[in-house]
């Protein structure tokens, strides 16, 4: 039996595996706190923590290719923010990247000649920030690739960037619904797949109305759910067992460690952008992209 | 010998066939003002008349696929200004676009497995403008897909669009050259395809330094010359007998009616962005491109 300093070291231990604490195969930290959190180095050792498993289904959560990194949320922010700051890209590139991907990884998985639907009819839900623009550009491509995309947008920025976004998509002839379909039943008749473009990966877990009665519809949709970088109410790194069970996953420059909670059929990464020295860095490990494809199928 | 009146009048029909006539086929004049000459109607036929042959080369100008349109250098200008300001896209969205179709149209056509350089070294020249840009977006692209890109870039505008481009390069680790090569040998000896983005379909004739020595020495270079949107120094509706003679040619949008003089293997049809209204509005007949590519072989 350990001495009561040997209790207390213990118990500090587990508190601080619990609270957060080093990966030591991964040399980078958990934090909850919002903080600048940069716990990493560089030259740590290449191999990977073991991901949680998911408890909400009988799939097996599937981490990926070997050495593959799933980020926590302020390394993601961090590699967005340098992005921008260091590398200089504009938003609006970055965002048209990352849409095209995600229509590109869409028309991989669900071709139109795959829909039962009359028409190979999409609902895209935008949510109230980059997420939501990423879904703008999406059903735009979506568009041009074929599909009839609808979008849902309750809450949109007061910013050229969404205004512009909005506009084009208003004149591709894409309709935008005055109201949420009432019931996940009226979704399933009239669309074969929805999108998922409503909370990214600067989620908080704060959920504002009209976003959590969509949510609950959604959960209770049959039709396919492409979500874009993060099922949307899923904490960003640890996901939520009761949450959205999307069909598809499109991972953002390199997966979040929800995307180890994942258990639908199909993980896309996209956002073919991120140079090499910030791959580097970061130590990403991402796995080459075939050819000029702007999408890789992880699962 | 038909009187006096006749002669007249067919002196009157030769006059204005070649100053700027009617195309009766296609329904659409030419002009070589610079007015807002939108001499065109909708409901027009369907035909296309016949294009120039090459004076200049053995091979035939290939018009591309039937029906296919070749626009007009104050066409081609006002498309793109309607995308601006009817449709709300922004430069830098379409600029990628458009960079990123000419960085897949080379990697289609020149993988880099066909190098016969050590390295797939791309050389890519960029003028001072929105063709620069492009090529700008293009390198950066190529470096992605595994190209060993090198730029120079001697008239940069003290734009943010530009600058940002440019940075994003550099910390790509994708040089700028200091001083062009000095001949042509140099050219053909360091690398294996030159990416001409020098000039585009706003091009008017005026050639300023260091382009006309540019031009001089890549009319000299024996690697393949893949040019974006029009063939630099060409005049954007009527080609240039004695010019850059280029391999390829990345059409943006649509094909500008220099296409029609251009005798190299490849052309491409890129910047897959055009909205199908836009399309229909200027009867633009362009083929589907296939899937989710974001070029279309021509020939």
């Amino acid at each position: 039996m350990p001495g009561p300093r040997a209790l207390l070291g213990l118990g500090l231990l587990v508190a601080a595996a619990r609270a957060g604490g080093r990966c030591r195969e991964r040399g980078w930290s958990w934090s909850w706190n919002r903080g600048w959190n940069r716990g990493w180095e560089r030259g740590w050792e290449r191999g990977r923590c073991l991901p949680h498993r998911a408890m909400h289904s009988p799939g097996t959560a599937r981490p990926g290719p070997a050495g593959l990194r799933f980020l926590g949320q302020e390394e993601a922010q961090a590699i967005d923010q340098e992005l921008f700051t260091e590398y200089r890209f504009s938003v609006e590139q970055l965002m048209e990247l990352a849409g095209l991907s995600c229509a590109t990884a869409i028309a991989k998985a669900y071709p139109p000649s795959s829909f039962t639907t009359s028409q190979p009819a999409v609902l895209v839900v935008c949510g109230p920030g980059n997420n939501g623009g990423d879904g703008l550009v999406c059903a735009r491509h979506l568009k041009m690739f074929g599909y009839q995309p609808t979008v849902y947008y309750p809450k949109r920025p007061s910013k050229p960037l969404f205004e512009g976004l909005t506009t084009q998509c208003k004149k591709m002839d894409i309709p935008f619904l005055p109201e949420f379909p009432a019931e996940a039943e009226f979704i399933d008749e009239l669309y074969g797949l929805v999108v998922d473009a409503i909370f990214g990966f600067s989620f908080t877990g704060a959920v504002r109305e009209p976003f959590g009665s969509i949510l609950s519809t959604l959960e209770r949709v049959t039709v396919p759910i492409a979500s874009i970088d993060i099922p949307s109410g899923w904490d960003v790194e640890k996901g939520k067992a009761d949450g959205l069970q999307p069909d598809m996953l499109i991972s953002l420059t390199a997966p979040k460690k929800a995307a180890m909670h994942f258990t639908g059929r199909y993980h896309f990464l996209g956002g073919r952008f991120v140079p090499p020295a910030l791959q580097e860095k970061y130590a990403l490990n991402l796995p080459a992209y075939p050819g000029t494809d702007c999408v890789l199928q992880l699962t």
